[in-house]
């Protein structure tokens, strides 16, 4: 028997069921309304404004909370760094708010890669073993004249395809929604990337200019990324529990966790080693100040890949030993 | 056959759960061409060995080979020669029957998914076969669970329970399909059952277990003559007169009165012509005279000296 083969049987369960539409149509909608909240949004708040006064407006606004002293730590640092980035626009004359379907697209990914595509990771990888286990079929699945190494590794390939073509519509659908409100072209403009807070000052030196195309392919790469570690700590979750609600509500309960952790708890920062916060990998990327000092992309990958490979190697240790008797 | 090959052996297999020894030093051998049953009450540690069996659970001690591989060392070539169902028909309930059988089918060596009508026709889901499994009775079910098991053209069909949840015609058609794929294919077939009468009716040989033991093994035949040999059921009427007439023949129990009714005695074999002549000649009218089948429990009472029941 072919490894392909395996993989096609695997491909097919995944797309066979309901779920995986589902989640093709929860994508589309949800690109759709950001679309259309996003260009609600402009209409209200930049209509007929130039950018260059909007962008002075904005951090006289910031200033006047910094100088108010009731803002927490965490946000002042924000907003330190927002005022380094807009001046740096300022300075040299480029619109920060600039919009187009190109720059929608690398927003979106840069956006969605710290909860909404792994959640979506999750959802694949979650059932795809508790599932044979719930359906009874994993005592089928087991005993034909193929290994379980083997028919985990089909597994595993049949995930990372399909989040790859998750990754991919979004991607796709972003570009194309996002075209539709604010045109197709400008794949071909520069885009400012790299800033950081060097300490508590905004740190310049960092800053480079990069073409948009390439810099979406590197950001949708870097979500890519994130969401397949996330679904290889998904797969062991699936692996151990054996049934898909509970390895579902455990992966998202980490993901929620993740999110609010670094902004109730900044100085903690032994969290910068969970792999939920890691997640954003494109905003390390293209610089935001990170929740916890010391996360980087170089960081971010590291400890990211650390987590996928030791839960891929306890899913298949597990799973390979396992007396199956449910 | 005097000396034919075994197919499948099971050598001093036991598994712990725990404390509780689940399965105690089982061994058995099946031979080409036959019908071997697994007899036993529910909880006897049928399925457990089942799923040591087909490798889907480890054996604590002992040795299980598939026509001479060691099932823990060469799995993927030893489950070549398997097909199984085990417990239940689990099938992808979203994908058809054929889908099902073509998903199986990439699971083994090249060439297997052409025998797909063969079987289909073989099992009598030729017509259902693109519809979704969902849709199927469980009979059907059983029977595409059958059909996969075929695919791999198996030396050992290993079925757990095959008749569990079918109505009578369904088991029927399992017992003649076993009986076919034995006979006619020369497929060796496991079958555990925890009813007397669809091992008797089905197997060449059979291994009965209790808590984990096998207790005996052998021809289905000699195992089960040894206890139902003297065991008699006349309707008769009137039913207590009868039960007055076969009382000095053997030890007799009643049910029913002045009417009809059932008469339950053990007269060996060799009186029950004289039993019947008696009944006719005081002019008791006999509606039917049956060999009484005894009840596992019996059996197992019989074997055992009735110390563990």
């Amino acid at each position: 028997m072919r490894f392909s083969g395996l993989v096609e049987n695997e491909v097919l369960k995944i797309f066979k069921q309901r779920r995986f539409r589902v989640v093709m149509l929860i994508l589309v909608a949800l690109i759709g309304l950001i679309v259309f909240a996003q260009v609600r949004g402009r209409e209200r708040f930049l209509a007929g404004k130039d950018w260059r006064v909007e962008s002075q407006e904005r951090m006289a606004r910031i200033q006047n909370w910094l100088r108010d002293g009731r803002m927490p730590v965490s946000q002042q640092r924000w907003a330190r760094f927002e005022l380094g980035r807009l001046q740096y626009h300022l300075d040299r004359n480029i619109n920060p708010d600039e919009i187009s379907g190109p720059l929608f697209t690398r927003g979106f990914a840069n956006a969605s890669s710290y909860l909404l595509l792994p959640l979506l990771a999750i959802v694949f990888a979650s059932d795809i073993v508790s599932a044979e286990f719930a359906q009874g079929t994993i005592k089928l699945l087991l005993t034909r004249p193929v290994s379980r190494a083997r028919v985990l590794t089909s597994k595993l390939a049949a995930l990372m395809l399909a989040i790859t073509l998750t990754v991919l519509l979004g991607g796709v659908v972003a570009y194309l929604f996002g075209g539709f409100a604010y045109g197709y072209g400008g794949w071909g403009a520069p885009v400012l990337t790299g800033f950081r807070l060097s300490g508590e000052r905004f740190d310049p030196s960092t800053v480079r200019s990069v073409v948009l195309w390439k810099d979406t392919i590197l950001v949708y790469g870097l979500s890519w990324f994130a969401s397949l570690c996330c679904g290889a700590i998904a797969l062991l979750t699936s692996v151990l529990l054996r049934s898909t609600a509970a390895a579902m509500g455990t992966m998202l309960a980490a993901l929620i966790a993740g999110t609010i952790l670094p902004r109730l708890a900044s100085s903690w920062e032994a969290q910068k080693f969970l792999f939920v916060t890691n997640l954003p990998l494109p905003d390390y990327y293209s610089g935001s100040p990170p929740p916890i000092a010391g996360l980087t992309v170089g960081f971010g990958v590291a400890v990211l890949a650390a987590w996928a490979v030791g839960a891929l190697v306890a899913a298949f240790a597990v799973f390979m030993r396992r007396d199956v008797l449910a | 056959m005097p000396e034919a090959e075994t197919v499948l052996s099971a050598e001093s297999l036991t598994k712990r759960f725990g404390r509780r020894e689940a399965v105690s030093d089982v061994s058995f051998d099946v031979r080409e061409g036959e019908v071997f049953g697994f007899l036993g009450p529910n909880g006897a540690g049928k399925t457990t060995t089942i799923r040591m069996l087909v490798g889907l659970a480890r054996p604590d001690r002992g040795r299980i080979r598939i026509r001479g591989l060691d099932l823990a060392r060469d799995f993927e070539k030893a489950m070549a020669h398997v097909g199984c169902i085990v417990e239940s028909p689990d099938l992808y309930r979203y994908l058809t029957g054929r889908e099902n059988l073509l998903h199986f089918a990439r699971m083994l060596p090249g060439g297997a998914a052409v025998r797909i009508p063969e079987l289909a026709q073989l099992v009598a889901l030729s017509e259902r076969l693109d519809e979704k499994v969902s849709t199927y009775s469980l009979g059907m079910r059983q029977r595409l669970g059958i059909a996969q098991a075929l695919l791999g053209n198996p030396d050992i069909l290993i079925l757990d329970e095959p008749a569990n949840g079918l109505d009578p015609a369904g088991i029927r058609e399992i017992r003649q399909l076993v009986r076919y794929l034995a006979v006619e294919r020369g497929i060796s077939v496991f079958v555990s059952s925890h009813l007397l009468s669809e091992i008797e009716q089905m197997c060449d040989r059979v291994a009965i277990i209790h808590r984990g033991r096998t207790l005996a093994a052998g021809p289905v035949r000699d195992l089960l003559g040894r206890v139902a040999s003297d065991r008699v059921r006349v309707t008769a009427r009137p039913a207590a007169r009868a039960a007055e007439v076969l009382a000095p023949f053997g030890l007799v129990e009643t049910s029913g009165s002045d009417g009809e009714g059932i008469v339950d005695a053990r007269i060996p074999r060799e009186r029950v012509p004289e039993a019947l002549r008696a009944l006719s000649s005081t002019g008791i009218d006999v509606f039917a005279v049956e060999r009484s089948l005894s009840s596992l429990e019996e059996i197992f009472l019989e074997i055992t000296g009735g110390e563990t029941v």
